[in-house]
Order: C-alpha cells, then structure tokens, then sequence
C-alpha cells in the first residue's frame, strides 16, 4: 500500500511540475510581435480558380483575420498596409457579405483610404442593388469626405439610389428629399416629400411638410400648381390635406 | 489451512444503458477458498461468477465487499478468460515470453518456463506459428499455458474445457490435478458437471448474485444422485 | 518500468507490422517525389519547394499514423479482451498507458525518420549539397505527432476509436491556430472571454511558437533557444497529457 501510495504521490508531482512547464511557457508567449501583422494574402483571382467550393469559408477565414488585423494595427502603430488586399479578397470571394463592404470602408477611411473607401462601398452596392445601407454610407461617405465642388451632387445621388430601395427606411428618402432641395432639383425634391407625405409615419409627415415648404415657390398660385404635379402621388384625400397645409387660403 | 481467497460481503453494482440503469450483479457474495483446493464456481448464466473473478482480480472495482488474497498480490496469480484471445501476430512463444515479461523474473527462468509450459499443453510443435493461425483449441491451450508462465500459487480458469477436443481435456485435467499435487489452489468455472465432479474437491453454487451453497464435491453427493440433479435443486430452491 | 518495456515491445511489434502502415508510407514517399514535380515548375527554386512540401507531406501522413492508429491501441485491447490477460497480471493502468505511447512513438519514430531521411536524401541530391535543417525540422514535426499521439491515447481512454481519431486532428489543426487563440486573450474587450481564450491557449498545444521552415529553406538562421523551451514544452505537454489519460483510464473497468 505504501509503494502504491508513494508512487501515486510522484506520479502527481510530475503532472504539476509538467502543467507549471506547460503553463509558463505559453503564458510568457511573446506579445511583441503579433503574426497577424502581415498576413499572407492572395489574390483572390487564386482562390477563384482553385476553390469554387470553398469559397464562402475561404472568405469567412479572411475575414476573421481582417477584423482581427484591423483591432491589432488600431491599438499598435496604425499601419494597415494589408487591409485593402483582404477586404478586397473577401469581398470577392463573398460578394454579397454586406457587413464586410461597410466595417471595410470606414476601417479604409480610418487608414487614411478615402477613395478605397469610396470605391468598395461602390462595387458592393453594384453587387447588390437591394443594400441601401451601402448606398447610404457611400452617400454619407461622399457628403462627408468628398471634393467639395461634386460631393453634394454625389452624395444626392446615392441617397436617391438608397431611397428607390423598396424597404429602405424613411429617414434616407427625407435625406435625399432635403439634399435635392439644396441642390435646387426643385421637382425630384418635391416629389420625394410627397412621397414621404403620404407614405411615412407622423414625424415624416411633419418633416415632409418642412421640406416642402422650403423647396415650393412662395406663391400661392405657384405653390398649388406646383402641387399639382404631385397629386397622383397619393389618395385624393390625402392630397387634399397637403395642399390645406401648404397653400393658405 | 491457509485461506488462499477470502470474498466477504461483495456487491457490485453496474450502471447500465442510455436511461443509466443501476443493476446489482453482485448482492453478497461470500467465498472463501482454501490452499490447495480444486474449487469449481458454478451456476446458471449471469449469476455473477465471471463478475466475481473480475473482483477479485481488480479488473472491476466492488461496490462494497473486500477480498482477501492469500497469494502476496497478483505476481502470484494465474487467470485464464473465457473465450480467450491474444495477440494474433506473436507466436505462440512470443507470446508465453511477452506474458512472462510481466513478471519479476529473470528473462534466462522465463525462457525455460516458456519451453516447459509450451511442452505441457503440447504446443511445442507450434511454439513458433503465430496465433491468428492456432485453432481453437490451441487457442485454449496457450491461454491456459499464459495463465501459469508465473508459476502461480492462485489459478483461476473460466471455462478451461471451451473448445477442447478429448486429447485436449484430457491434458487439461491432468494439469489441473499436476497444480493440485503441487500444491496450488485452482478455481475454475464450468458448466461440464463431469469435469466439476472429476476435478474438484469443492464447489460453490452461484445464483443471482449470491453464492447459495458451499461444500465437498461429496457432500453435494449426499444430497443428489448427480452433481448436476444437486445444482438444479439447489438453483431452483435458491431462486 | 520492466511492464512498460514489454508493452512498448509489444506495441511495436503490433503496429510496425500493420500493412496500413506500409501503404501510409509509400503514399508519403510518392508526394515527396511528386513535389520535385512541382519544384521544376518553381523557377528553379526546386529546392526549396521541394523542401517545403516534402516536409508537408512528412506532417499530414505522420499525422494519419498517429491519429488513426493511436486511436486503435486501447480499443483494440478492450474489444479483443487481451486487457484481461494484461490487467490479471501485475500491470498497472499507467505502465499500459505509458507502454502504448511508447510503443507507437517507436513505430512513429521509424515511420518519421523513414520519410525525413528520403526527403533529406532527395534534397541532397537536388541542392547537391546536404540540408540538416531538414533534419531538425523533421526532428520537430516527430515530436508535435507525438504530442497528437498522446492526445488521441487521452480521448481513447473514455471515447470510441473514431471520435479519439478525429478530436486528435481538430486538436492537431487547433494547434496551428494557435496564435490566433492567443490575439484573443489581448483584445481587453470582456474578461470572461479573456479568460476563456486563454484556457483555451493553454490547453490547445502550441505548434506555431517556433517556424523552422525559414532556416530550412536557408532564408534565417535558426533560434536554437527558442526551439530547445518549444521542445521541453512539447515533451511537458506528452507527459502532463499521458498522466490526464491514466487518471482517466483507472476508473475504467472491464
């Protein structure tokens, strides 16, 4: 019994001793130098041709280490000199991985990459006409960043592409409604507000009445005929009540 | 007389199936086997005799119970199973010698053993034919050789005759009544009741979990004109 | 010790002998042939390529062997019944534990420096002059296949032949993520996961810490440091992993 229990004790003595070597060592890991730094990155034309199956998972991977790139150069030297080519690789190979066409542009805006930016929430909407959400932050990105001379006219643009989008939300119809206002497109701006009139919730109408009343002549006469234009927008009812509102008398 | 095996109060207890089922195999067993007896366990299918050798040889732990060896530990006990096989791409010398590697003894001693034991159970001539290639009854009988390459002073055999030929019985008994002359206390479990009367000198009866008799293979003579018409009355009167 | 010897032995013998094996091998053999294939594509760096994917080829059919039959050495004994002619001898779960390991890592060692001689021996030709970094590098490839043949033993203990087999290579490929599991202990987002990640870090082995393949390909001269601590630790994860299987193992029952 004694031999047994004595053998027993080494036996657990050499597990600690083996989990204390184990332990330490990976505990006293080197965080200097991280191996995500520079991450191997094909072109995607490579994996194009060599995976069709694996495509998607290819892609995920990349993706992973994209974010994971992105957090390490963010909290280190703000250096990403491989974010390009793995957002550019993921977004081939997954051409309809929305979250990463915008985490991509402003991670590029972040790294100082403006127009890569730019150019990848422009290739995936083109890839997906259904994504308002990358035609809005184009617009955003464009309105925000842009060539001051072009950027309104851009960015109206992208909004009123956003707001054909069927389930896209209000609030990017009264962006592009008040945007086409400013840039004096009198008509488009008119009828998107009647649009929003007659179609949105109570906080939309309200705003689209606002913006109406910007974007109408002044007059009376002018203003109703003006309205005109947008009768067939909505019920007659409905319209009724517009004119009620923006034309007095 | 000393008590070569001592099984007192032994329960077993196994958890069986996906509901986790508990099931008592055992449910106090009491076995005591003397030094240099010819001890035959019997009794009917899943009364726990295969369980209780198990117990005792540490290969399944008791829920309760003890066993006392009376051998120092198992350098000194032999164990034959049931429907034995062994490594089918050793020799039969191959694998006496792997067996007795497991012993303390020096490899010169485990040489001379292995060519005296492949002798006695008659292997000699197939001593160096590996195992996939015995039959069955070769099988049998370097099994039995494997359970005495220590030299042991507890043999326990389950079902020793499984297989045999009449030669090979033959042999087998007469090593097994060589081990009684030499002092060494055997058990052994069969369902041949001509075997169990021939050979032993003791008996148990096993059933449900319980050994229900004990006593000279005579004095179970006594009591019925056969072993085998005293088993079935005390199995039926037991259950 | 004298039980542990004699299973090794006995281990040996019994896989050494296994015809998988053989066929295993020669597949080995004809990708490390067939790299030289792709080396005369390579623009003359046959070399190195043939390097690189020799050594490949070494690491995905050592990793076969020690995943698909570790997993087999207790079953077999289980399922065959010889763990009753072992276990009714004075044999403990440990020397069995220990013998079977060794036994394989016998078998693993002859197989592996089998396929790493020929490749050192092709390369030599090619380069027309010896590369013993090949030598080390195989050196360290043997020892992480050990460290995959200890961990299937462990989940053999208490799973069936299969589920061991592949749990050994999910936690042979985890091992090359490595790093990975490590940038999420630093994220400093949420202690929970901190601390979950770096479980998981210690737990998995490291088989990224050290990369020879550089020095192979004569690009950098090797950091023996590093690579003598990567070698104790690999050894300290065997045996710590070893014992976890025999603690396993003595609860079983027969």
């Amino acid at each position: 019994m004694g031999r047994g229990l004595t053998r027993r004790v080494a036996l657990i003595v050499v597990f600690l001793v083996c989990a204390v070597v184990v332990v330490r060592y990976q505990t006293t890991q080197s965080t200097a130098e991280s191996r995500i730094g520079q991450p191997f990155v094909p072109s995607p034309k490579f994996f194009l041709d060599f995976s069709p199956s694996y495509r998607a998972t290819i892609a995920d991977a990349y993706w992973l280490q994209t974010i994971q790139y992105y957090g390490e150069h963010v909290q280190t030297d703000q250096k990403y000199d491989r974010l390009k080519p793995m957002l550019d690789l993921v977004s081939t190979l997954s051409p309809h991985f929305e979250r990463a066409y915008l985490f991509g542009a402003y991670a590029l805006l972040d790294a100082g990459l403006g127009n890569d930016a730019y150019r990848l929430l422009e290739r995936g909407f083109a890839r997906n006409p259904k994504a308002w959400t990358l035609a809005t932050n184009a617009g955003i990105l464009i309105y925000s960043y842009g060539p001051e001379d072009v950027k309104r006219d851009v960015a109206t643009g992208w909004f009123e592409k956003a707001a054909a989008v069927p389930n896209a939300p209000l609030y990017v119809s009264r962006i592009a409604a008040r945007l086409l206002g400013e840039g004096g497109e009198v008509q488009k701006a008119t009828a998107l507000w009647a649009e929003l009139y007659a179609t949105g919730d109570k906080y939309s109408r309200e705003r689209a009445l606002a913006g109406l009343d910007d974007v109408l002549p002044t007059n009376a006469a002018a203003r109703r005929e003006a309205l005109e234009k947008v009768r067939d927008l909505m019920a007659p009812t409905t319209f009724q009540e517009l004119v009620k509102a923006l034309v007095a008398g | 007389m000393r008590t070569a095996l001592n099984v007192t109060g032994l329960h077993k207890t196994v958890i069986v199936g996906f509901r986790r089922r508990r099931v008592e195999i055992l449910r106090g067993v009491d076995l005591a086997v003397e030094s240099n007896e010819v001890f035959g366990l019997l009794g009917p299918n899943g009364a726990g005799k295969t369980t209780t050798i198990k117990v005792v040889l540490g290969l399944m732990k008791p829920t309760s119970g003890q066993v006392e060896l009376g051998v120092s530990s198992l350098e000194r006990v032999g164990y034959l199973p049931e429907n034995p096989y062994f490594y089918s791409y050793l020799s039969g010398r191959e694998f006496l010698g792997f067996c007795g590697s497991l012993f303390s003894f020096a490899p010169s001693m485990r040489r001379e053993r292995v060519n005296a034991l492949l002798g006695d159970v008659g292997l000699g001539d197939a001593a160096d034919t590996q195992l996939r290639k015995y039959s069955k009854g070769m099988l049998q009988r370097i099994g039995i050789a494997q359970a005495l390459v220590n030299d042991p002073g507890l043999v326990l055999l389950d079902e020793p005759m499984t297989g045999l030929d009449p030669i090979g019985r033959l042999k087998v008994k007469r090593l097994i009544q060589r081990l009684h002359d030499e002092d060494k206390t055997v058990l052994f479990n069969s369902h041949i009741m001509s075997d169990v009367e021939e050979l032993c000198t003791h008996i148990g009866i096993m059933s449900n979990g319980v050994v229900v008799w004990t006593g000279t293979v005579a004095e179970a003579l006594d009591q019925a004109p056969t072993l085998e018409a005293f088993f079935m009355k005390t199995v039926e009167s037991a259950s | 010790m004298k039980q542990t010897g004699a299973i090794a032995l006995n281990t040996f013998k019994e896989t050494i002998r296994d015809r998988v094996l053989a066929i295993i091998v020669l597949f080995a053999l004809l990708m490390i042939v067939g790299s030289l294939w792709l080396g005369s594509i390579s623009l003359g760096e046959e070399g190195r390529v043939m390097k690189d994917f020799g050594l490949v080829a070494v690491t995905f059919f050592g990793l076969v062997v020690a995943a698909f039959i570790a997993a087999g050495l207790i079953h077999k004994e289980i399922e065959k019944r010889t763990v009753f002619v072992l276990f009714s001898k004075p044999v403990s779960r440990a020397a069995f534990i220990a013998g079977k390991f060794l036994g394989l890592a016998l078998t693993m060692a002859v197989v592996v420096a089998g396929m790493g001689l020929f490749l050192f021996l092709v390369a030599w030709v090619i380069d027309g002059s010896p590369t013993w970094m090949v030598l080390a590098a195989i050196g360290l490839i043997y020892l992480q296949l050990l460290v995959i043949v200890a961990v299937t033993i462990f989940f053999s203990t208490f799973g069936s032949a299969i589920l061991a087999s592949v749990l050994g290579i999910c936690v042979f490929v985890a091992g090359q993520l490595s790093t990975n599991v490590l940038s999420l202990t630093r994220l400093g987002e949420n202690a929970v996961t901190e601390a979950l990640s770096w479980v998981v870090f210690v737990l998995i082995p490291n088989f990224t810490a050290v990369d020879v393949k550089p020095a192979v390909v004569g690009e950098q001269a090797a950091d023996w440091g590093s690579i003598g601590s990567w070698c104790v630790y690999l050894v300290a994860y065997v045996v710590a992993v070893l014992l976890l299987a025999t603690w396993v193992f003595r609860r079983r029952e027969f």
